[in-house]
């Protein structure tokens, strides 16, 4: 777990305790990857007992496994590595030596640590581990549906992790705010900070939403009489969805920013349509803040129609997006490496969750396929097939920044592959059991449905989806081992955080070149070429 | 009135052709700029173009709009409930078990069960159904109808379904609701109203 420390981190002891936000980044994400190996094989447990159609667990244990292996993915490995992806890179790429409040971004490692131990630590209790999904609905999550200390740990895990991430959300905000080299204005940050600044502010705005949800819980389970009346529990899930909307996309900008770089560079040519861009991506947070009770259709307690609309609303800043994603390519002098694969990867199978989630966003449609394993095929397709794509286009990209040493590309081409494939297996026969009735959360289904040929197939893709995991930790450990050296811009970067060396020193920079556009390092080399010919 | 079915594929026949052309033109697009990027040696320089960038905005907020109006349209009927339905059912969700209560006392119950007695509705009518749980959240969903409600304690929904052809139509709970929800299934029989009404008379016995 420690490889990814930088060469010459000294001691464990000081490791831990650096402020320097790259080490913290590098804790935190490596701690990220280490619950989505342990959520995975929940994954692969689940996978199992369904294509086996049942047998392998007890229902009671797969109500556990499901609700960790969400609550895992969501709150232990995507946002928290969402945001360490961005404590590692808005001060290089702003031009700062240090994160704003370094210390305060240490407390919140500490507490991401803690709270993932304490959600996981339910496993060890006579009960086992919360089981009453990763929304944790009232009053299945009530005292008397869910007695016993896995919820409690479920609860005070998820709040722990959540103050955490609203204090990362909260140094990177402020860094890209007041933190920017001479020169960086706000409309020559990079892609991929404008990102994180709307995914600060969404997590800023939408997180404490869960924080009360989770109190009141807690009240309710321990003294009652909180989340009562007629719609006592309506009234938990519209603040639960207040935050499990946004997110959503907590989980998606960052990667789209990591994607837009990616493409950008290995395109050798600069972000296309870089206003326009920035002006979708707010308006994505603003309009992202407003459809939450697309999740409660089926409910019939809320305006469906206002939600309908709002949700239809995102294909025009999604498209937006796009178009700026294949114009940065049209034109492009491309260099096929992992990190632009894994980035085209990103823009097509994220493609099939977006266009679900329009289908979604339908009541007429909603009413058949909510709960459905389409909603589950539909958002894999966004977080796993999209998001995931989008991290390791970044992994690849800025792996040798980070170690100094470059990971393999052909370890790294079979690692695509098989997730490829791994991933379209398991998750798009998804859909084709959603529409014939299979719900989610089932721990078996009735023979007579003919469904358990899809399952296997999917149960394939899984195993497939871990061997390429696996494929990607060999790369890892022989890119260390035996290493090929980074250099300070293997690619040919654009931004900043390429001008220093890699990894970078404790602050970062010894010089800045001059900012006159989002892409200074490209500017620098036009003017080189400009004086040469 | 509410076809449920009907409703969803009439809704699905819009939805699914777009997004089949748009992710066919994406792949499309991306496929022939990877092609002619490959041999490229000198990169284009353009990076903005703000017509195009509006261009698309508006394709794109004309094509929001038409299926937002489609599903308007559609959704309307189907959330209307009529004053005087031709019958009214109860529906009591409970950890784990369906009870379907009827005018005059009679009632069909399936307990925690993969092959449940049927309970039967007439075709052709519009039906009533008031649902609600008696613990926690449970989803009252029949996918031959493409129709979902999620039943809440200590709160009633109302929703009318019409059966239009005879036959059994298979229910499961949708929501997760604990332990066995996995075995949480009902089923209701259509068939024609006289038929029914005999069943009804007979106290739910003869089918
Ligand atoms: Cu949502
Ligand atoms: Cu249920």
């Amino acid at each position: 777990m420690s490889t990814i420390a930088v060469p010459g981190a000294g001691v464990q002891r000081a490791t831990l305790a650096s402020t320097d936000h790259k080490r913290i980044a590098a804790s935190a994400g490596v701690l990220s990857l280490g619950f989505f190996i342990a959520g995975g094989v929940l994954a692969l447990i689940m996978r199992t007992q369904l294509a086996a159609d049942g047998g392998v667990v007890s229902q009671g244990v797969y109500d556990q496994l499901f609700t960790m292996h969400g609550s895992t993915m969501i709150y232990l490995f995507v946002v928290p590595i969402s945001l360490a992806v961005g404590l590692y890179l808005v001060p290089l790429q702003v031009g700062a030596a240090e994160l704003v409040a370094p210390r305060v971004a240490l407390a919140g490692l500490v507490l991401f640590a803690c709270g993932g131990i304490t959600m996981w630590s339910g496993f060890l209790t006579s009960g086992g581990a919360a089981a009453a999904s990763w929304w944790g609905f009232d009053p299945l999550s009530d005292a008397s549906h869910s007695p016993g200390s896995g919820m409690e740990l479920w609860i005070f895990g998820v709040l722990l992790v959540t103050v955490g991430q609203l204090l990362w959300a909260g140094c990177v905000l402020l860094t890209a705010l007041r933190r920017r080299a001479p020169g960086m204005t706000l409309m020559r940050m990079p892609v991929f900070t404008w990102t994180m600044v709307a995914t600060c502010l969404l997590t800023l705005f939408a997180f404490p939403a869960l924080i009360v949800a989770l109190a009141l819980l807690w009240a309710q389970r321990h003294f009652g009489g909180v989340l009562v009346g007629d719609l006592g529990a309506v009234d938990y899930q519209q603040l639960f969805w207040f935050y499990g909307h946004p997110v959503v996309y907590v989980m998606f900008f960052p990667f789209v920013g990591m994607v837009g770089e990616v493409l950008a560079t290995f395109s050798s040519k600069r972000f296309f349509g870089y206003s326009a861009f920035i002006v979708a991506v707010l308006a994505f947070s603003g309009l992202s803040m407003t459809v939450w009770a697309h999740h409660m259709f089926t409910i019939g307690q809320v305006t469906n129609k206002y939600f309908a609309l709002t949700s239809t609303a995102l294909v025009v800043p999604a498209g937006i997006e796009y178009f700026d994603f294949l114009a940065t390519v049209w034109r492009g002098r491309l260099r096929f490496t992992c990190a632009f694969l894994f980035a085209i990867a990103f823009v097509l199978q994220f493609l099939v969750g977006g266009l679900t989630g329009v289908i979604l966003a339908s009541p007429p449609l909603n009413y058949d396929l909510n709960m459905s394993y389409f909603i589950v095929g539909h958002f894999h397709y966004t977080i796993f097939a999209g998001s995931a794509f989008g991290l390791f286009a970044g992994v690849y990209y800025w792996f040798g920044k980070v170690t100094g040493a470059l990971l393999r590309e052909g370890l790294g081409k079979l690692h695509l592959g098989l997730m490829v494939l791994g991933t379209n297996m398991t998750f798009f026969p998804m859909f084709i059991l959603g529409a014939q009735g299979m719900t989610r959360r089932i721990a078996a289904y009735p023979p007579s449905m003919g469904w358990q040929g899809l399952n296997e197939l999917e149960t394939a893709g899984a195993f497939l989806i871990a061997l390429s995991a696996l494929v990607f930790l060999i790369n890892v450990v022989v890119s260390l081992r035996r290493r090929r050296p980074a250099g300070d811009d293997p690619w040919q970067g654009h931004t900043l955080e390429w001008a220093t060396s890699s990894p970078p020193p404790r602050y970062n920079f010894a010089a800045l070149p001059a900012i006159r556009s989002y892409a200074p390092l490209l500017d620098l080399r036009e003017s080189r070429e400009a004086v040469a010919s | 009135m509410p076809d449920t079915h009907h409703a969803f594929e009439h809704v699905k026949a819009v939805y699914l052709p777009i997004a089949i052309v748009v992710f066919t033109l994406v792949v499309g697009a991306v496929l022939i700029l990877l092609v002619r990027g490959a041999g490229r040696d000198r990169p284009g320089r353009r990076s903005n173009a703000l017509r195009l960038e509006l261009a698309n905005a508006a394709v794109l907020a004309c094509v929001a709009a038409f299926l937002v109006v489609i599903t308007f349209r559609t959704e309307t009927p189907l959330d209307r409930t009529v004053a005087h339905p031709a019958l009214r059912v109860r529906v009591i969700a409970a950890q784990w078990s369906w009870r379907f209560e009827y005018p005059g006392g009679v009632a069909v119950a399936a307990v925690s069960t993969w092959h449940p007695r049927p309970a039967l509705v007439p075709t052709g009518v519009e039906i009533e159904f008031a649902g609600v749980s008696r613990d926690v959240i449970h989803g009252f969903w029949v996918p031959q109808l493409s129709f979902m409600r999620q039943l809440l304690p200590g709160h009633v929904s109302r929703f009318d379904l019409i059966f239009h052809a005879p036959g059994t139509y298979m229910g499961t709970c949708s929501v997760f609701c604990g332990e066995q929800h996995t075995e949480m299934h009902f089923a209701l029989q259509a068939v024609p109203a006289v038929q029914f009404e005999r069943w009804l008379a007979s106290g739910g016995s003869s089918a």
